[in-house]
């Protein structure tokens, strides 16, 4: 099933545009990161897509149902992290919590075994009796997110969920989505700005600039689409000056030899060059010391997706 | 009506505590009692329709309506703390529309409002028992100013709450306006004698109106003029509730 379809989805500021024309087809159970620099439309996406306000100009329909028709049987059936801090000053940590869960109508016994469970799971049981007042920036974002899980959902939303937080709270709230996803079949809509934990998190990821959509697909894919140019880099036992003379034949990639005596291959069609490389190399008696491959990483991809959209061309 | 009585259920968890339990309920309890038997030396006897009123019974009957305008202040504070600490955006994002939480929002302060007049009512009971002069029309009018009165002021610290951004600003403003409508009302002193054009300024005061109606409920007055400043406040309080809510969905996220 189709958990978010959207139709030209566009969203002008006055007479600035922040979302351009944006078709997304985003299947149900998986988690989908939503990934772009600042001010590309990430969090305007997110507000429209939950209703929290309407679109200038083009459909959308979350979980099935038409956003303009029926905003809020959506926001009956989602949950939202949204990028910026919320919550109430006077409350307790664990009041926090259960009162968030009486405003979804969920009941007195379920309300507090969550409470206890989410307590635990967001590492939150020792300032359980603070006030939100006087938590940490990081602890009051982890109440936020942990506050979420109070009300059953089909889909969450969460923008920059992990901005302030430690790099163990990071991953242990990475792992329990991903655990949640596995164990209701929850979809997310993730954004943020660290490509890594794209990576260990989503199926798919879309790749946003100046609110146009540059790519969708999963991260494999994207790799293979955009990152099929890898580094090498050979280590020569010693230099020999006649080397690049007698690489210059090679087609299709760019072989520098520095710093000495390494040789460093760019190219799109690593494994043929390296063969080739390989082949004189051998024929010229020149031994190897030592052979990498530099793997492309998201981040790379995402600076070049995003850098090739900034062309002026573009 | 679920999602509302949800709503109030939270408003009124966030905003109980002592301070607010100090402010609205004990204050106004030591101010009828100490300024009530102090001024009385001063202020003898306050004319009332064909009534003279004691000062202290003028006094815990104009402070009825004086609590009902200071508890509306809640509502105003509790839009503003939702919009300054993200949860406006977080409840409009979840099951809710906007008309529940402004709805809500009136239910607030209604209820407070009523609950502290009703306090006051009764512990200022011994001050006003001797001209008291109760009847069918009593209760009813005291629940329409208190309903009323909290639709009124509540819309205006909700305009209020929705124009400024910053804590400060909020807090002068909201102060600035309801320290005059109090001061340049009949809740603390009667208008005659006070000079012509404080006396004038007490009849351009909403509160003043209440006030009136308040004391017509409790010592059996009902006057025409009284009839004429229910009407007032009708649809004063109409047209700011129109206003509050209109500012209030036009907020941008
Ligand atoms: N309330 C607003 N009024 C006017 N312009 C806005 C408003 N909110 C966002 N914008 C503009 O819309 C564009 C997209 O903003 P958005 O917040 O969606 O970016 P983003 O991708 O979430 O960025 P970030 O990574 O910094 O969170 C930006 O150019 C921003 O300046
Ligand atoms: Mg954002």
């Amino acid at each position: 099933m189709l958990c978010i379809e959207t139709n030209n989805l566009t969203k002008k500021y006055g007479s600035s545009l922040a979302v351009d024309g944006i078709d997304l087809e985003i299947k149900s159970g998986q988690v989908f990161g939503f990934l772009g620099p600042n001010g590309a439309g990430k969090s305007t996406v997110i507000k429209l897509l939950t209703t929290l306000m309407p679109p200038t100009k083009g459909e959308l329909s979350v979980l099935g149902i038409d956003a303009a028709k029926s905003p809020l049987e959506i926001r009956k059936k989602i949950g939202v992290v949204l990028q910026q801090p919320s919550y109430e000053m006077t409350l307790s940590v664990e009041n926090s919590l259960d009162k968030y869960g009486m405003m979804w109508d969920v009941d007195k016994k379920t309300r507090k075994q969550r409470t206890e469970e989410l307590l635990t799971s967001f590492g939150l049981q020792d300032i359980r009796k603070k006030k939100n007042d006087d938590l940490s920036i990081g602890q009051r974002r982890r109440v936020q997110v942990a506050r979420e899980f109070m009300h059953d959902m089909e889909l969450l939303f969460l923008d920059e969920p992990t901005v302030g937080l430690d790099p163990s709270a990071r991953r242990d709230l990475l792992d329990f989505l991903k655990k949640q996803v596995q164990k209701t079949g929850l979809t997310i809509f993730y954004t943020t700005h660290v490509l890594s934990e794209a990576e260990y998190l989503c199926d798919n990821i879309a790749i946003i600039n100046k609110g146009k959509i540059l790519a969708v697909d999963s991260p494999n894919e994207l790799k293979n689409r955009f990152g099929r140019e890898k580094t090498i880099k050979i280590n020569l036992t010693k230099t020999s000056h006649s080397i690049t003379d007698l690489l210059s034949g090679i087609p299709d990639c760019k072989i520098e030899l520095e710093p000495e005596p390494t040789i460093t291959i760019n190219s799109s069609d690593s494994e043929v060059v390296l063969m080739n490389v390989l082949k004189i190399l051998n024929q010229n008696n020149i031994t190897i010391n030592d052979l990498s491959a530099i793997p492309t990483n998201l981040e790379e991809i995402f600076l070049k997706v995003v850098s090739d959209s900034n062309e002026p061309n573009n | 009506m679920n999602q509302i009585i949800r709503l109030v259920y939270r408003n009124l968890t966030i905003s109980i505590n002592p301070g607010f339990i100090i402010w609205q309920i004990l204050f106004p309890l030591i101010y009828i009692f100490v300024a009530g038997f102090a001024y009385t030396s001063l202020i003898e006897n306050v004319p009332f329709g064909n009534k003279d009123l004691s000062y202290p019974a003028f006094l815990a009957s104009g402070m009825i309506g004086f609590n009902i305008m200071n508890s509306t202040l809640i509502s105003g504070i509790i839009i503003w703390n939702d919009r300054r600490h993200g949860m406006f955006e977080q409840i409009m994002s979840g099951p809710y529309t906007r008309s529940d939480y402004i709805l809500s929002n009136i239910v607030t302060i209604g209820i407070i409002g009523l609950v502290s007049a009703g306090l006051i009512t009764a512990v200022g009971y011994p001050v006003f028992f001797e001209s008291v002069d109760f009847s069918i029309v009593t209760i009813p009018l005291l629940i329409f100013a208190s309903v009323v009165g909290a639709i009124l002021f509540g819309s205006i610290a909700s305009i209020i709450s929705t124009r400024l951004r910053s804590s400060e600003g909020f807090n002068v403003i909201i102060n600035t306006v309801f320290l005059f409508f109090a001061f340049a009302s009949t809740a603390f002193y009667p208008a005659q004698g006070a000079p012509q054009p404080l006396a004038t300024a007490f009849y351009i005061n909403p509160l003043s109106y209440l006030v009136d109606i308040v004391r017509a409920g409790i010592f059996g007055q009902i006057t025409d003029f009284v009839i004429m400043e229910m009407a007032f406040l009708i649809v004063l309080a109409s047209v700011l509730f129109v206003i509050a809510t209109k500012l209030l969905t036009k907020l941008d996220f």
